[in-house]
């Protein structure tokens, strides 16, 4: 049995071509069925291998397989026989009997083909699901998706796939997907990239598409109580607290009320940008039932490109979260985050103020950067505080693994991502995220403002201060920012009001405890 | 009655209860945008003392400069009037001080010099930043200030509510305090270069050595801050100008202790001068003295009366000659080189000298002052004058040079000179110009 299909492969192989084309296509089979064994066995995991197996060895089995008739045809034209004769030549004539479909010779081709379909068919379905999987988009192209795959990795959408958000369903996006990635592959070998790699993405998926999935829009979010904690840079790396109660919704009815009320039923909002980059804004479109209600332009713009109506982009999710995902931090914040989580020791002096240096220098290269961040973190502890740089060593070495983790995670010099290489939308940090439309630039014809109020997205219960609920205890007339206290104090009691009727709103249970008490001591969240 | 007072009371505390929300609103926000501005406030005394944002910048509806800004009144510009709300003494010596007027410099040769020679972008970035602008109102955005005029801190601003000046000139925004203006920094904003250069004779000086030497033990966040009792160290420009002594109060009206006015072509006492001399007096006294102080002002008063006898007023005469015999090719004032060389020597040179010689900078007084003014006089205005070639002008000067004792020396030789000195005898020509007032 072996044996005939042994030398009816040889036969195959009629001449050089012929016999390249065989090689090919047996090798390329074994070795995918070696690879794939030991994939399934978890000996190999990296993308790269994968990229060979699913990728390169189908390939070069249905190029080797080309190769064989090709064989044949040349065979044919320099012999110039006829099929027949030369079929005759090349195989027993026991294998041509019984006719053209019942001759032994057409059985065996006929089950090799159907061997070669199934694999392909096979290694194409193993490619498509391989090439899903987040590790083949994060590490296939290491150097340029690098980033991306760090800081997707540490995101809130970790355990969902990459194509689940970049690529969609259906025939059509997968083939547009697959000929982007073409280009892709293309752009990458000749270095055609910018670098960093420019956002927006303009080609991305519509976020109703994606986010809404999960996101579902009728989603009730209510209020939202965020206490951000803010070290300062002197010895002891003081906190203070600004405790923001943010309305994101806060509608009744069904009606979006609150931060999104920019994307309730019945609202669109649609604005024209400065080379369509979406930072600075031309032009903003309040619409209501799709009629146009307001408009209005950003004076210091004015004469920019950008007035027309095809250029105007209708507001989504990514429009403020349009990093959700791929979340590059802001060094202080960062480590503001890190010293409150207690990977950073806030029991070292001066530990914000070194840790921010150390962070925001400049250094050659990544190595250069992990080595200087330990170096100088030691060295200032062992020079200023030789006694505590023992007693404190672990400490210490935890917090140095920390912020080289922090600098690992957001600066990629490889692709020239340095800090603040990406602007973040969702506040209004440096002016971007919601100042972008919300300034005093952006007027109506009738002369009204897109509202820059502070409180019209949130209350405030803290703001840096050292207390993170102080604007809930009673006015101190002594206090020079009694007048600031007093306004966001009855700010947020008006506003607690007026959602209070809402079952599902959020809100720290201190904050009812004082409620229903008030005026009382609350005990201090420290 | 007792319902109506209810009533008021009522209507008194929503009233205040308006004002301070809004107060609250705007802090919030600037807080973020604003945030220098607002930390500097923070700081500040004002803060202590509840005094914020809407208490300066709030306006009423229907002013000039006032525009709805988040539902409240805001006025951007803060007048000495507005300041002088609470702080009446300062506000009104200031409206009386010299300092007040600086803005009015359109008339003055100084502002005319600025547009012809220079332009309008000049005067307004140079000129009118010390000197202050006459605010207007943007014609093209209602109620906010035209950017030709604004920012503007010039101590004379002339404001659209009538006040004149800008606390702010010494009183930096936004923390106010009263050290930074009692600091020689302050003053040499505007007080230095080449026509004025009292921040360079201050520093030359012997009181502007220990002030730097000393700074730290100038006390100047005390309250009050008399000098020889909350420090001694060194006096400052405030010190001698407008601080308290033991027997002065203090005064915004930085003219009160200038006897003589040192800014014209040719020094004149100012009005009441001898009242305001007795005030610089005592302030001398509380570290000098009476001698000492005496002896001062001895020396100074011959320098000036020795710039304006032997130069100031010779030039001046030939000047007016120059003009009467319509000389001048340009009809244009400045349009002629002389008229330049005039301008330096008093304006320039000469100020020098006068303002070397009232603080006490030597180098100021001989090398900048008093020696420029005599190689300007003799090596170019006098030829300059001479190239008229007017029978009358050269008449003039000839006789000028030669029966001025102070200017004989041009025809003397060199040794008789020196002989001359080093018997006295030369010097002894200017005995007139020391006397005791």
């Amino acid at each position: 049995m072996w044996k005939t299909y042994w030398k009816f492969i040889r036969a195959l192989a009629v001449n050089r071509l012929g016999k390249i084309g065989v090689l090919l296509a047996a090798l390329s089979f074994v070795i995918f069925l070696l690879l794939e064994a030991a994939r399934i066995a978890g000996i190999l995991r990296s993308a790269r291998i994968g990229l060979m197996t699913y990728m390169a060895l189908p390939a070069l089995f249905i190029i080797g397989l080309l190769l064989i008739p090709l064989g044949w045809d040349l065979l044919r034209r320099r012999t110039g026989g006829t099929v027949l004769q030369l079929l005759n030549r090349k195989f027993d004539s026991s294998e041509l009997e019984g006719g053209f479909f019942g001759s032994k010779l057409v059985l065996k081709a006929g089950f090799l083909t159907l061997v070669g379909l199934l694999f392909v068919i096979f290694a194409g379905a193993r490619m498509l699901s391989f090439m899903d999987q987040p590790r083949f988009c994060g590490t296939a192209c290491h150097s340029v998706m690098n980033p991306e795959w760090v800081t997707f990795q540490q995101s809130p959408h970790a355990s969902i796939r990459c194509v689940d958000c970049h690529v969609g369903e259906g025939v059509d996006a997968l083939v547009k997907s697959k000929l982007n990635g073409l280009w892709e592959i293309l752009s990458v070998t000749l270095d055609l990239l910018e670098r960093p790699i420019p956002t927006p993405i303009h080609q991305l998926r519509p976020a109703r598409e994606t986010c809404e999935k999960c996101h579902w829009p009728d989603k009730f979010y209510g209020t939202r109580l965020k206490t951000y904690t803010r070290y300062r840079t002197d010895e002891a790396s003081t906190p203070s607290y600004t405790t923001l109660m943010l309305k994101i919704d806060t509608g009744k009815k069904g009606e979006k009320a609150g931060i999104h009320w920019h994307i309730g039923p019945t609202n669109q909002i649609r604005y024209s940008s400065v080379d369509d980059e979406r930072e600075k804004i031309i032009r903003v479109e309040v619409l209501e039932r799709s009629a146009v209600r307001k408009r209005f332009y950003n004076s210091e713009l004015a004469g920019a490109d950008g007035g027309l109506d095809n250029d105007m982009r209708v507001m989504d999710c990514v429009d403020c979260h349009n990093r959700a995902t791929h979340i590059y931090e802001d060094p202080e914040q960062a480590l503001d985050e890190r010293i409150s989580a207690e990977r950073v020791g806030r029991n070292l002096p001066f530990i914000k103020r070194e840790a921010l240096r150390v962070l925001t220098n400049d250094y050659p290269d990544k190595e250069a950067a992990m080595a200087a961040v330990e170096r100088q973190i030691k060295s200032f502890y062992r020079r200023y505080y030789p006694e505590l740089a023992a007693s404190e060593a672990a400490n210490i070495e935890t917090s140095i693994r920390t912020l080289q983790s922090i600098y690992g995670r957001n600066i990629h010099p490889e692709m020239n991502i340095e800090w603040g290489s990406y602007s973040n939308h969702i506040n209004h940090d440096k002016n971007g995220g919601c100042f972008r439309c919300h300034n005093e630039n952006m007027v109506s014809d009738d002369g009204e403002h897109i509202s820059y109020e502070c409180t019209s997205c949130h209350s405030f219960l803290a703001y840096g201060e050292s207390d993170p609920l102080k604007y809930l205890m009673p006015v101190r007339t002594r206090d020079r920012e009694s007048e600031m206290h007093r306004y966001l104090r009855e700010e947020f009691l008006d506003g607690y009001a007026k959602y209070r009727a809402r079952p599902r709103i959020r809100i720290h249970p201190n904050c009812l405890l004082f409620l229903r008490q008030r005026p009382c001591s609350i005990r201090r969240l420290t | 009655m007792k319902r109506f007072l209810v009533l008021l009371a009522v209507v008194f505390l929503s009233a205040s209860q308006a004002a301070s929300q809004q107060e609250g609103q705007c802090m919030v926000c600037h807080k973020l945008v604003s945030p220098g501005l607002y930390n500097q406030w923070h700081e500040s005394q004002h803060a202590v003392h509840g005094v914020s944002c809407v208490d300066c910048h709030g306006a009423q509806q229907g002013e000039e400069d006032a525009f709805e800004h988040h539902g409240a009144f805001i006025a951007t510009l803060v007048t000495p009037r507005d300041c002088g709300r609470c702080h009446t003494k300062e506000a009104r010596e200031v409206q009386n001080s010299y300092h007040a007027s600086a803005g009015e410099i359109l008339h003055s040769q100084d502002a005319y010099l600025a547009h012809i020679a220079g332009g309008q972008p000049a005067a307004v970035a140079g000129c009118e930043n010390c000197h202050g602008a006459r605010i207007v109102i943007d014609p093209h955005s209602p109620n906010r200030l035209s950017k030709k005029s604004w920012p503007n801190s010039g101590i004379g601003r002339i404001n659209p509510d009538g006040s004149k000046g800008s606390c702010s000139a010494c009183h930096t925004r936004h923390n106010f305090t009263k050290s930074q203006a009692r600091q020689p920094e302050s003053c040499s904003k505007c007080h230095l270069g080449p026509d004025h250069p009292q921040k360079e004779i201050y520093e030359e000086s012997k009181h502007g050595n220990t002030y730097y030497t000393n700074v730290k033990k100038m006390n100047l966040d005390a309250d009050p801050w008399v000098v020889g009792k909350d420090y001694y160290a060194a006096p400052t420009c405030a010190t001698c100008h407008m601080s308290a002594t033991s027997v002065l109060k203090s005064s915004h009206d930085v003219g009160d202790r200038i006897s003589w006015t040192l800014r014209p072509a040719v020094s004149v006492h100012k009005d009441n001068w001898l009242a305001k001399r007795e005030n610089m007096f005592t302030v001398c006294q509380s570290c000098h003295g009476s001698s000492f102080a005496k002896g001062h002002y001895y020396q100074y008063d011959a320098l000036v009366r020795l710039y304006n006898g032997k130069f100031a007023e010779p030039a001046a005469e030939i000047m007016k000659l120059i003009r009467a015999q319509k000389l001048l090719e340009n009809p244009a004032e400045f349009g002629n080189k002389i008229e330049w060389t005039y301008y330096e020597l008093w304006h320039h040179e000469g100020r020098r000298a006068r303002h070397g010689a009232a603080m006490m900078g030597p180098d100021y007084t001989w090398w900048h002052g008093i020696y420029e003014v005599a190689q300007h006089f003799y090596f170019k205005f006098l030829p300059e004058a001479r190239a008229f070639n007017d029978p009358k002008v050269n008449a003039a000067i000839e006789k000028l040079l030669k029966e001025d004792p102070m200017h004989q020396w041009l025809s003397r030789d060199t040794e008789t000179l020196k002989k001359a000195i080093r018997s006295g005898d030369l010097q002894k020509q200017y005995d007139k110009l020391f006397q005791q007032d």
